[in-house]
């Protein structure tokens, strides 16, 4: 199957199952007990956060085949810078909808625990690394560095998720992971997260595809620059040249004269 | 001899027209490189300092608390406990007074001069800035701790966990 064929049905259900999740998140769900209708939050801003840490996982995933001799390939890091792009724009998203959910519950839109830290530490080390890809160096050079850097970056991914087990945090400990073993979400709450998390997992597979064959369309253009630089500057070197010729013959032509006229 | 002089004055020229013109653009090239590079360093440098050096020990518990009463004497912290049922009553602070309880019983008077959050209630866990004033401990934030648990507010609807309907 086609790329823009497999995009476009990604697209498709992408768009459907959020409209489907919104659907159950804002109407069919009871509110929570305690958090009442706050708790709507819980559909958007875990699978969010778990996309990012996809996102990233793909990232370094892509950057250690880049690294790798036997698999080196140009595509290993294109789907690397496109992952982790998606990744910033879901970290970024997964503060907003945090902060937006902190104010009532907690009423505070930010505090400095553990969890809030790693993450804001988490956006700004993926800044850093799409910020190292826009240095002007050869393609070779910038997919290495960025495949070093998108690798250290992601010492912070498991940090992120485990600080609220290691630390005392604000933020409630991990819901996720504790329901398979310990259930402490009623029925159709959880399975509207669920589907929560296959919605937005689904976005985020539209997305790279999507940022992907943009980031080889630029890749190609800027190949193509470098080719038409090339051929610009060869042609300067030739009209160069050509004056030189011409200024050379008219000193030939000159000094054949002056000579002719001495004898 | 002239001509020769012209030519040597042709590459001459292109040759300062491109130096200068690489000149400048290796200067922005630099400045494209270090300038993020030191945006971000500094960011990262104060998320650092500023939070996981609050937030190693983002709070201490009733009872620790209690234990290092004498050692925080004025100093504000982040005290973590349950709000207990039954105390809680407005105060001529515009806020509330109550007791949060620690692990074994151990309890500290809270006088609260801000506005509680909309979550703030009895038995939930609290995030109290503030500090001890004598047995109380005087605050000017509270943080409502809510848990991982997500229960549906209509128990008729759903009869246990796991889904299963009456």
């Amino acid at each position: 199957m086609r790329m823009p064929v497999v995009r476009t049905i990604i697209g498709v259900l992408s768009l459907v199952s959020v409209i489907v999740t919104v659907i159950l998140g804002l109407f069919i769900t009871p509110p929570d007990v305690v958090q009442g209708n706050l708790a709507r939050l819980l559909y958007v801003h875990p699978p969010v956060a778990w996309v990012a840490y996809l996102a990233y996982g793909v990232t370094s995933l892509a950057s250690g085949l880049y690294l790798w001799k036997p698999t080196r390939s140009m595509r290993w890091d294109q789907i690397a810078a496109s992952s982790a792009e998606v990744g910033v724009v879901f970290t970024a998203l997964t503060l907003v909808t945090g902060s937006i959910w902190g104010r009532p519950a907690w009423g505070v839109w930010w505090t400095w625990d553990a969890r809030l830290t790693t993450t804001a530490i988490l956006l700004v080390l993926y800044l850093g690394y799409l910020a190292l890809r826009r240095v002007q160096v050869s393609r070779e050079k910038r997919a290495k560095r960025s495949a070093i850097a998108a690798l250290i970056a992601f010492i912070d991914v498991p940090i992120v998720h485990e600080s609220v087990n290691w630390w005392r945090t604000l933020h409630q400990g991990a819901t996720v992971a504790s329901i398979g073993t310990n259930s402490k979400i009623h029925g159709i709450m959880a399975w509207t997260l669920l589907l929560g998390f296959i919605a937005f997992t689904l976005v985020y597979v539209w997305m790279v595809i999507l940022r992907y064959e943009v980031t080889v369309t630029e890749d190609a253009i800027e190949a193509l620059n470098i080719s038409a630089w090339t051929l610009e500057r060869e042609n300067e070197i030739g009209s160069l040249s050509d004056e030189i010729a011409g200024l050379l013959s008219d000193n030939k032509d000159r000094t054949g004269t002056s000579s002719s006229k001495v004898r | 001899m002239l001509d020769q002089g012209k030519i040597s004055e042709l590459l001459a020229s292109r040759a300062v027209g491109s130096n200068s013109h690489s000149k400048s653009n290796s200067r922005l090239k630099r400045i494209r490189l270090w300038l993020p590079i030191i945006v971000l360093g500094a960011s990262l440098a104060f998320l650092i300092y500023q939070g996981l050096g609050n937030s190693l020990v983002y709070f201490h518990t009733v009872d620790e608390a209690l234990a290092l009463r004498p050692s925080l004497g004025t100093t504000t912290f982040r005290l973590e406990g349950v709000v207990v049922a039954g105390s809680v009553h407005s105060n001529t602070f515009g806020g509330v007074d109550f007791y949060v309880s620690g692990t074994d019983g151990k309890r500290i008077f809270v006088q609260d001069s801000a506005n509680p959050p909309e979550l703030f209630q009895p038995n939930l866990p609290v995030v109290l800035v503030g500090y001890f004033s004598g047995l109380t401990f005087k605050s000017d934030q509270i943080m409502v701790k809510h848990s991982a648990n997500y229960i549906a507010a209509y128990p008729n609807r759903v009869s246990s966990l796991h889904g299963k309907k009456l």
